[in-house]
């Protein structure tokens, strides 16, 4: 699924302009895993790409259950959106043509796989700002829905 | 039931949550509500609207686990994740947090502090955030 104009410039990192986003994976027997996650961006018109920086529980969840959802929340700037769809970490290692739903891994990894160089959290006060940023891979996640979570019509599909 | 700071605590009432939940075959579905009470040490209400209960309602009943992530400024000034059974009566949905991880980006990163003692936690808390709550 093709996400909007609008929806992809919201997808950038805070200091360009974008918002934390979060990322709901779970275990295979449904335990859920919400996180915020602040290195995020479209890959494309179809992708999300968030930086790997050791996510820990979110690696393993998605070895055994490979789907998320990404919600953006900006509802000052009416973006109140929820991505849903099949969710992977392409990792430093990976075949680099190696497809994920039409995304190859070396071109993800080239472009977003040493994030703190490309996009260094400068704007980040420093009693929040990680002390060192090590990234593993890129968490891609592929749009297949786009559904509102505004609070009188969450669910309600967007695109 | 684990025992929550009152800076947790601060950061989540004033702020709300992005919930995550799922089917038992852990397909998610996560909704944001901007605002939550607590009540007692680690449960957390929320009142939803109809549309957000409806949404969720079929995933509590079958698998009641939830994972909550603070909201807004507090998503990056309050890196917790509380997970826990839930409950839906009518549109409130109550919460009784079982885990808290820490979620701050680096060496920290799921580091579970429900299973500290609480000074613990507090000293945890007071070196690493200048803050002991939302600004009032």
């Amino acid at each position: 699924m093709r996400m909007n104009e609008e929806m992809l410039n919201s997808l950038r990192t805070i200091g360009t302009g974008g918002v934390v986003v979060h990322l709901t994976t779970c275990s295979a027997e449904g335990i859920p895993n919400t996180v915020g996650e602040r290195f995020v961006a479209a890959f494309g018109e179809e992708h999300i790409v968030i930086a790997d920086m050791f996510a820990q529980k979110t690696k393993v969840n998605l070895n055994e259950n490979p789907g998320g959802v990404i919600t953006v929340a900006q509802p000052v700037k009416g973006r109140h959106w929820a991505f849903r769809g099949p969710c992977t970490i392409l990792m430093w290692g990976e075949d680099e043509n190696y497809d994920f739903h039409g995304v190859r891994a070396g071109d993800v990894l080239r472009e977003w796989g040493d994030w703190a160089s490309k996009e260094p959290p400068s704007e980040v006060p420093p009693d929040i700002r990680p002390p060192a940023l090590c990234q593993r891979g890129v968490i891609t996640l592929k749009v297949d829905e786009v559904y509102s979570w505004k609070p009188e019509e969450s669910g309600r599909p967007v695109l | 039931m684990a025992t929550m700071t009152p800076r947790m605590k601060a950061w989540l009432e004033k702020f709300g949550a992005h919930i995550g939940t799922a089917t038992k075959q852990g397909y998610p579905t996560t909704i944001v509500v901007e605002q939550a009470s607590i009540t007692g040490d680690g449960v957390v209400a929320f009142n939803l609207t109809p549309a957000q209960a409806n949404q969720i309602k079929d995933n509590i009943a079958q698998n009641p686990y939830v994972a909550l992530a603070p909201h807004a400024i507090a998503s990056i000034r309050a890196a917790y994740q509380f997970k826990g059974p839930a409950a839906l009566s009518g549109n409130t949905l109550q919460v009784t947090v079982k885990e808290i991880y820490c979620t701050k980006p680096g060496p920290e990163a799921a580091l579970r502090l429900d299973v500290l003692p609480l000074e613990h936690i507090v000293k945890f808390e007071e070196s690493r955030w200048r803050d002991s709550g939302p600004p009032k």
